[in-house]
């Protein structure tokens, strides 16, 4: 597709987020979607402006929980996020925390990683480019050096410069980007980012577990072929579906990250494999079962976010939390026996 | 992981050679394939060709008649992705690249002494707390490309404990080589090329310097991999033994001249 001059096309080749479309993008197919999904935005808008009338503040409950998974309007995304996820509780007790850790003296090493990847988090997006004005790279670097240093345990993991970017997307502001890093590494992700990986390793077992119960051809197919589970998912998990999914669905998977728990990814990942399970069964070698995984995260059923995330509370069948609790023990202890 | 941006490969296309090259029906050539009883074989064997007798489709639908699995390992940000998209696409797209999580894989299909030979290249996240991850996959690796950033020092001072790491997972008989990428920019070079060639010396380990970004030796890298590959797995009784060190010094070309 040529570079169009005038602005209105201009503004369709860079999405409402500051992403270049690809050069492949399907602007037909999208635009189809996007003019229904209009409809469902402007209906969840006034609800949703319905629901804070007045106050700025939520309880969790059961209607707050189902307006969630219908969509949080894009203008409340980040206050929501704030409050359901606890960071904004944090932040309003730890007030100048942030901007401390920014003063600390810095380790050089951490400094090292994170700089390294500073041209490397979303180049595709203008907001991240070095003529930016504001150019995000400082906010990234400022919130992943503070967490750095807030959580040693954890340091910098690759994958972090991602969610950082996308929360500094949606917050536009570096501190409460900050606070709900933390809510997600330290209280929603169980251990994904610390140097054993233990957390990451433990769920991606746990999946492969889930995925025996309720897609078990698919098991089946991966065991097969010696497809360990960590090759075909393991970004789904550490980058939270970034780059793996389209923006728009992210972000209405991260609405219910931040009020249900780490649970939802699992609900995500179940219905993608089970929506396409025969499409899956096609493939006959290892390289083509990993072809197939990265073919299933893209096309109209992701991109129609609305419908995607129905999906995931139906498809998959029932998930407690009990569930899989049980099998992250299990499948942990089986990784340190393993060594 | 390279961008949506980037330029597609160049697309199949490779005509399905019907009549095999001679080397492939020579004896003494294991039709070992299967199962290794390894959880991350990649179904290609150990130390031969994936077709015994015939010509296999890749998935990409592409003929080869042998397949092997190659590595790239370094530290975070030499380059390696770059360095597998310059390859397997001939591109190098300044500021197009993200960095690696995890770990992916490509297939470029080359033709070496009128063989067809599939080239599986593993890109791997460079962090450290990754490589407990990427772990499981060296062990299967025929060959492994380990790289250092001409421009960046400690990822030339961790080439040691790369080697260690590679000693202790991958197979003893793995192809090594060791490249000192991002030769271009020439300004910020802060290790020489002498350093390279003595380290690489002492470990009797091929070197040579790169650039993914002119694409200078980036081809050869691979085609010297598969040469010596090919030659390991299918050796003709009167042909003389491939000497992976001689072609590589023979071939290389500095980073002074015009690009390969």
């Amino acid at each position: 597709m040529e570079r169009r001059e005038d602005g209105r096309d201009w503004a369709y080749r860079v999405d409402p987020y500051g992403f270049e479309r690809p050069d492949d993008f399907d602007y037909a197919s999208y635009e189809a979607f996007f003019s229904r999904y209009l409809v469902v935005l402007t209906r969840r808008a006034i609800k949703w402006s319905k629901l804070l009338k007045g106050n700025n503040n939520i309880q969790k409950s059961i209607k707050v929980k189902r307006y969630i998974r219908k969509g949080i309007p894009n203008e409340h995304r980040a206050l929501i996020w704030m409050i359901v996820s606890g960071a904004q509780t944090n932040m309003e007790q730890n007030p100048g925390y942030y901007h401390r850790l920014l003063e600390e003296e810095k380790n050089d090493k951490l400094v090292e990683a994170i700089k390294t990847d500073m041209n490397r988090t979303f180049p595709d997006n203008i907001k991240f480019r070095k003529t930016a004005d504001p150019c995000l790279q400082h906010a990234l670097y400022n919130v992943l050096v503070a967490y750095g240093h807030h959580n040693k345990a954890v340091g910098y993991c690759q994958g972090m410069n991602f969610i950082a970017g996308y929360l500094i997307l949606i917050t536009k502001n570096e501190e409460e980007s900050f606070w709900l890093l933390d809510a997600l590494i330290g209280r929603i992700l169980p251990d994904y980012y610390s140097p054993a990986m233990l957390g990451l390793k433990t769920d991606q077992e746990v999946l492969g577990e889930l995925v025996k119960m309720k897609v078990p051809a698919v098991a089946e197919l991966m065991e097969r072929h010696g497809v360990m589970w960590t090759l075909v998912v393991s970004r789904w998990f550490i980058c939270l579906f970034i780059d793996i999914l389209p923006v728009e669905t992210v972000l209405r998977i991260w609405d219910c990250l931040f009020y249900e728990g780490s649970k939802i990814i699992f609900r995500v990942a179940l219905t993608l494999i089970k929506q396409h399970q025969a499409f899956i069964l096609e493939a006959t070698n290892f390289p083509d079962i990993c072809d197939k995984f990265k073919q299933i995260t893209k096309g109209t059923f992701v991109t129609e976010c609305h419908s995607f995330m129905q999906k995931i509370f139906t498809d998959p069948g029932s998930l407690s939390m009990a569930t899989i609790n049980k099998l992250r023990e299990t499948c942990r202890e089986k990784l340190l026996s393993q060594g | 992981m390279s961008r949506k941006k980037a330029a597609r490969s160049k697309g199949g296309g490779a005509a399905p050679s019907a009549a095999l090259p001679p080397a492939a029906q020579g004896p003494g050539r294991a039709a070992a394939a299967g199962p290794r009883g390894s959880a991350t074989a990649p179904e290609l064997p150990r130390n031969g060709g994936a077709a015994a007798g015939r010509p296999s489709l890749s998935s990409s639908g592409e003929f080869y008649d042998l397949a092997f699995k190659v590595m790239l390992v370094g530290d975070s940000g030499v380059g390696k992705t770059c360095l597998l998209v310059r390859f397997k696409d001939g591109a190098f797209l300044a500021g197009s690249f993200i960095s690696t999580v995890g770990i992916d894989f490509r297939n470029k299909v080359l033709t070496v002494d009128g063989v067809k030979v599939k080239l599986q290249i593993w890109d791997t996240a460079g962090q450290e707390r990754f490589r407990s991850v990427t772990h499981a996959y060296y062990r299967d690796a025929h060959a492994l490309l380990l790289l250092y950033d001409v421009t960046n020092k400690a990822s030339f001072d961790n080439i040691q404990a790369w080697l260690t790491e590679i000693h202790e997972y991958a197979q003893q008989d793995v192809v090594l080589m060791l490249l000192g990428n991002k030769v271009d920019s020439a300004q910020d070079r802060v290790v020489k090329r002498e350093d390279g060639e003595k380290l690489a010396k002492e470990y009797g380990v091929p070197f040579m310097e790169t650039s993914a970004k002119s694409g200078l030796n980036v081809e050869l890298a691979f085609t010297a991999i598969a040469k010596e590959l090919k030659h390991r797995s299918m050796k003709l009784p009167n042909e003389p033994k491939f000497k992976l060190h001689d072609y590589v010094k023979k071939e290389v070309r500095g980073s002074g001249c015009c690009r390969s």
